[in-house]
């Protein structure tokens, strides 16, 4: 048995066990715990490629915790007991946008945190919220669904509120916390209501079982709820725009993770959870709800005078575009036609673009806030004099971000353009509306921002190094997924789209066997 | 009937969480109304869990052949509490620290971030 | 190396040569146009719309787009005026939403 098989626990316990040793290494020297954080970054990031490679090329991977063998998932009796992790294409794909956007709030926190402002702890709770969210993604259980879930809601919102010296992050926080500790609540309810019907809580399992009965509505709804808020569907977005454009730049780029791990579980619950016994009306409702989001996000985007507020709403409506592609899957689960795929497709590709382009303009708002000292854009201006590269790569985000050719916006936003038209042209319409607003909205950003004479603005600091490399990190994703749309498609997107649209029953039986 | 009893308690205690959440506006009272729906949502798992005239699922003097409640839905439940304190605790510390930013723990007034 | 999308394909190399070429030809277009406008008159100063603003004063972000973003304005506000920051709509806003929901999975 070769160690690869416990990459999956691995993904997590890694994390896990690096943020609360951290607090220990920075007791004994500030280095120790620099080189510590890096270290579990990077073993973190290895561990994500080990499981993506794997799972990319041998199919589904389980690991059974405390079972003789990692694949002996069923009890004697011939019914799954044990934790697991089930990591199909759609998990893996979605830890590598973990990996990326924590890999690159690592590499901009190092230079970007201060010292003496609570660096440690924020680090530590950087790599429980990586590891809740690296849990969320894998996990094959409800209860440890719900579990990781907190975890997620706990490390997210300390974070949030981490700068306790100011008036406004306390209370982006408190808005949040009130807000996921209730969708977290949700989901438990929903475990209980699934739990008490088929005594079970391995999802696997459950997909078997669920028919559609009242009580497994029931469970759909409560489910639908706590996941839809947790993704920043409107009218339940307006955490969002607080927690992100209250928190570090480090920290906001991994509630965009965190965000799209909760869409990934809604993901799960749909099309693999209950798949067998989906209804074209909740595709219809997530269709819905996905238009309204996109629209309402960017309105709200036109008239905001903060950067970071402003990139929060953007954010938002990026995530009407993933719920709007889902939605066109879903609705069509049930024909399976080919334009149902492409949307999945587009969906599922958008969600690693918007996580690359989203978390640069996050990112390159933290530079702001730090070169100029404010975030507010009608004292902004004539930054380019200063930071080039910065602006260079807020330019980058905002093209691609609107979805303009050849980066990577443009391409999961073509696919989604064009599926969504076969359902009802309306909703093209509006998406195609939406990013037209959306690049007025950011191209009076960059100009308020960079453009224009010097300003002297007081309480500036310079950009670090380090700072500028999580930056590149990004921008290279933006632009070489922009650039070989094709190969990214071919070889990670369409695994994991198929894996929801027909790779329930593969899911099935990697659990349950054949 | 009298078995359902603990599950319409429990709903009983969501939906007045959910009523002092829409209605109070004290920060402090939005964390009890939090604190009774989480408390409803674990009365529900260990109802569910419960066997009429079972005995606690590690007994070491139990009998052989006696009926024993499920122990799944109690880890459930136990799990559950903890992660609620942890919760809890962090919501009552923002709205400490809001107090000590603001003077008030009005919802009504903490609105800097809006529109 | 092309991007199936169901309808037709997405080629970015093919889209970056097009745009080189339709650049270059721009810029020659361009190259034809009249070069005797005066250097440094009223002929060669940028011509601004929007809020009324003083000579020589930089135009910052919050004017572009101006009668645009007037335009929007109606419908912006009344979108705004959802979104009062209080913490208590927040949950009203879900507890609607969850029965929103609950009606579309329990019908269908």
């Amino acid at each position: 048995m070769s160690w690869t098989v416990h990459v999956p626990i691995l993904t997590i316990a890694v994390p896990l066990l690096g943020a609360f040793a951290l607090p220990l290494m920075a007791k004994v020297h500030r280095r120790l715990r620099d080189l510590w954080l890096v270290g579990v970054g990077a073993f973190t990031v290895a561990m994500i490629v080990t499981l993506a490679v794997q799972v990319f090329t041998g199919g589904v991977q389980v690991y059974t915790l405390g079972a003789e063998a990692a694949d002996a998932t069923l009890g004697p009796e011939g019914f799954p007991i044990r934790i697991m992790l089930v990591v199909d294409a759609m998990s893996a794909f979605m830890a590598l946008i973990a990996a990326l956007l924590g890999g690159a709030a690592l590499v901009y926190a190092l230079g970007f945190v201060e010292e003496g402002k609570g660096k440690t702890l924020s680090m530590s709770l950087f790599l429980l919220l990586w590891a809740g969210m690296l849990g969320l993604k894998l996990t094959g259980d409800m209860f440890n669904f719900f579990v990781f879930f907190e975890i997620t809601t706990v490390a997210a919102c300390g974070l949030i509120g981490f700068r306790a010296w100011e008036s406004r992050s306390p209370e982006a926080a408190f808005k949040t916390l009130v807000m996921y500790i209730l969708g977290g609540l949700l989901v438990l309810l929903a475990v209980g209501v699934l739990y008490g019907q088929y005594g079970a809580l391995n999802m696997a399992f459950l997909s078997s079982q669920i028919q559609g009965g009242a009580l497994d509505r029931i469970a759909l709804g409560l489910l639908l709820g706590g996941l839809l808020m947790k993704a920043g569907a409107v009218p339940m977005h307006m955490w969002a725009p607080d927690a992100y454009g209250e928190a570090d730049a480090n920290t906001a780029i991994v509630l965009v993770a965190n965000t799209q791990a909760a869409l990934y579980g809604l993901f799960r619950m749909v099309f693999t959870m209950y798949g067998g016994a989906s209804t074209p009306a909740v595709g219809w409702l997530v269709t819905a709800l996905g238009a309204l989001t996109i629209l309402v996000a960017v309105l709200m985007a036109v008239i905001q005078t903060d950067l970071g507020r402003l990139i929060a709403y953007g954010a938002v409506s990026q995530i009407g575009f993933m719920l709007l592609a889902a939605g066109v899957g879903l609705a069509t689960l049930a024909t399976r036609p080919e334009f149902g795929r492409v949307a999945l497709q587009g969906g599922v590709f958008h969600m690693f673009n918007d996580a690359a382009c989203i978390g640069l303009l996050l990112l390159c708002a933290g530079a702001v806030r730090r070169a100029a000292g404010t975030g507010d854009l009608r004292s902004l201006g004539g930054l380019a004099h200063t930071e080039v590269w910065t602006s260079g790569f807020f330019l980058l985000g905002a093209l691609a971000l609107a979805g303009i050719p050849p980066l990577n916006g443009f391409a999961s936003k073509l696919m989604i353009y064009q599926s969504s038209f076969r359902l009802s042209p309306i909703l093209t319409a509006l998406a195609v509306l939406a990013s037209i607003l959306l690049l007025a909205v950011f191209v009076r950003a960059f100009q308020g921002a960079f453009l224009g004479p010097r300003r002297n603005l007081e309480g500036g600091q310079p950009i670090s190094p380090a700072m500028l490399a999580g930056m590149a990190v990004l921008a290279v994703v933006v632009i070489a997924f922009g650039l070989v749309p094709d190969l990214v498609v071919r070889h990670m997107v369409a695994p994991a789209a198929d894996a929801l649209w027909t790779g329930r029953d593969v899911y099935l039986a990697a659990v349950l066997g054949g | 009937m009298i078995g359902n009893l603990p599950f319409v308690v429990s709903m009983v205690l969501v939906v007045l969480g959910l009523w002092t959440l829409m209605t109070r506006r004290n920060l402090i009272k939005l964390a009890v109304g939090i604190v009774l729906i989480e408390n409803g949502v674990n009365l529900f798992l260990v109802s569910l869990g419960y066997v009429r005239g079972g005995i606690a699922p590690i007994y070491t003097f139990a009998p052989a052949d006696a009926p024993m409640v499920m122990p799944t839905p109690q880890a459930l439940t136990l799990t559950s509490i903890v992660i609620g304190m942890a919760t809890t605790a962090l919501l009552l510390t923002f709205a400490v620290v809001i107090h000590r930013h603001r003077g008030t723990l009005d919802a009504g007034k903490i609105r800097e971030l809006r529109g | 190396m092309n991007l199936l999308t169901g309808e037709g394909f997405w080629s970015p190399l093919v889209w970056l040569a097009l745009a080189v070429a339709v650049t270059a030809l721009t810029w020659w277009f361009r190259s034809k146009g009249r070069q005797d406008y005066k250097k440094g008159t009223e002929q060669a100063t940028p011509f601004l719309s929007g809020e009324p603003m003083p000579e020589g004063v930089h135009v910052g972000g919050q004017h572009l787009y101006w009668g645009f973003v007037e335009a929007l304005r109606p419908f912006v506000e009344r979108i705004r005026a959802f979104h009062t920051g209080v913490v208590v709509d927040y949950v009203t806003w879900l507890v609607v939403m969850l029965a929103v929901v609950f009606l579309v999975v329990m019908l269908s």
